[in-house]
């Protein structure tokens, strides 16, 4: 067997079988534009549309519904539930955020931050993370304690500069931002 | 209507006691007229820094109580016409504290006196939570030591959510005492300098107050360390006074000052 794996370009059309003139019309005007493209048409056509599509050499499929793409990473990074914090996070202080969290202080000693989305922290943390996302991107000092979807980051990678820990395939991984690259404007 | 400033720390022995005593006491020597409260419940400590042990006759939950009017309970400091103090019970506990009552007496207070100190007790419990309540400002008193500023994180915090102004959407003016700072544990990089103390604690600083031996023979004798002239942690206590008095006096780096022989010949030459 042998195969080839190609990206193209798919126009994917809905048509209502009883009335075929409609589809008819549309590949008369528009044929050299999708010449190209693969055709999908959810449901069931009719042989007559069947030997116009090949009179035309359109290249299609029938009867599929193509499975979406989940979400794009991108969007799956900046979800609209995002809370900022401007506040210093204190001692005994709890912050249990259902969402994505971006803070822009310290979380202090005794401090507990706990976000089921994504974190950002721009300022040292000494307090107690635990963060379920995708990411988390902090620096962290020897006397915090960092757990990232249930595991516990040895923060002794995580000093005195801005981290990325992120879970890729299950594993975290731990990627330091040099400080001339950090630019929060 | 007079100014309330709660004197907080979360830690015990810090120094707020202290820290009160000599304040309200630079406080009256500038002029103005302060009383300095006792807040820590069964445990009193202000009347004997103050000196004034023997002369307490009613106190602060007598006055709630209207056992006792204020003017009964207020007692007139021995070395300063414009200081006043009023003592914490030493028999009742801190559940002897309520709202209301509380703010009666505040308001009392406030009609009466410019400054009112409170000094606050240890921890973050009922008592405490009472002295910040009706508080304008907060002075926070801390060592430069890692447990020291996390229990004042930790009052920060509750000040910052308990407070009555707080609950009426203004803020409490949060400042920072560093107290007992050795200049040379500091240089030699054993004690927290003053930098790394407002990063965490992030409140403005109104003083330093350099460790002094002096302190505790004074607190034992009565006699409030800044009325001894040549003290340092004297003129560190009356800087802060006179800050707190809207004097502009600026800030004296205490935690790069050298005692030894060798400095003093060397700042010949400076």
């Amino acid at each position: 067997m042998k195969s080839r794996q190609y990206t193209t370009k798919v126009l994917e059309i809905e048509i209502d079988s009883k009335n075929s003139s409609d589809i008819k019309d549309f590949f008369n005007k528009n044929a050299p534009l999708f010449s190209s493209h693969l055709i999908v048409i959810k449901g069931v056509i009719s042989d007559e549309i069947r030997e116009f599509l090949g009179s035309k050499s359109i290249n299609f499929i029938e009867n599929i519904e193509l499975k979406q793409r989940k979400e794009s990473k991108r969007e799956s990074l900046l979800k609209d539930n995002l809370i900022v914090k401007d506040s210093i996070i204190r001692s005994g202080q709890v912050v249990d955020i259902n969402g994505d969290l971006l803070i822009l202080n310290r979380v202090n000693s005794g401090a507990l931050v706990k976000v089921s989305g994504n974190l950002i922290i721009t300022k040292l943390v000494e307090g107690t993370i635990e963060c379920s996302g995708k990411f988390l991107m902090l620096a962290a000092s020897n006397k915090s304690s960092i757990t990232f979807n249930g595991v516990k980051v040895d923060n002794s990678y995580l000093k005195d500069k801005l981290n990325k820990i992120e879970l890729i395939d299950d594993e975290i991984i731990i990627t330091p931002i040099l400080k001339k690259e950090i630019n929060w404007a | 209507m007079g100014l309330v400033i709660a004197i907080i720390s979360g830690k015990g022995g810090v120094g707020k006691t202290t820290a009160s005593a000599n304040l309200a006491l630079g406080i009256a020597q500038n002029g103005i007229k302060c009383v300095a409260v006792d807040f820590d419940i069964g445990q009193r400590n202000l009347d004997m820094i103050l000196g004034l042990e023997n002369r307490v006759v009613y106190d602060m939950v007598q006055v709630m109580d209207k056992e006792a009017t204020l003017k009964q309970a207020l007692i007139k400091s021995k070395v300063s016409d414009n200081l006043y103090f009023l003592a914490a019970s030493q028999t009742k506990d801190k559940t002897a504290l309520e709202s209301s009552k509380v703010k009666e007496l505040i308001d009392e207070l406030k009609s009466e006196f410019e400054y009112i100190i409170l000094d606050a007790p240890a921890g973050i419990e009922s008592g405490y939570e009472h002295t910040i309540e009706f508080a304008d400002s907060a002075i926070v008193v801390v060592n430069p030591e890692v447990s020291s500023i996390r229990d004042a994180d930790r009052a920060i915090g509750i000040l910052d959510s308990k407070s009555q102004k707080v609950k009426d959407g203004e803020e409490v003016d949060k400042y920072l005492i560093i107290n007992r700072i050795n200049p040379k544990m500091v240089q030699s990089g054993e004690m927290l300098n003053s930098e790394d103390i407002l990063d965490i604690l992030n409140i403005k600083l109104i003083g330093k107050i350099p460790e002094d031996k002096g302190v505790i023979d004074a607190s034992n004798q009565g006699k409030p360390i800044i009325l001894d002239k040549n003290s340092k942690a004297a003129q560190a206590y009356k800087r802060v006074a006179s800050r707190m008095c809207g004097e502009k006096v600026d800030l004296e780096d205490i935690e790069s000052q050298k005692d030894g022989l060798f400095s003093k010949i060397s700042g010949i030459f400076k």
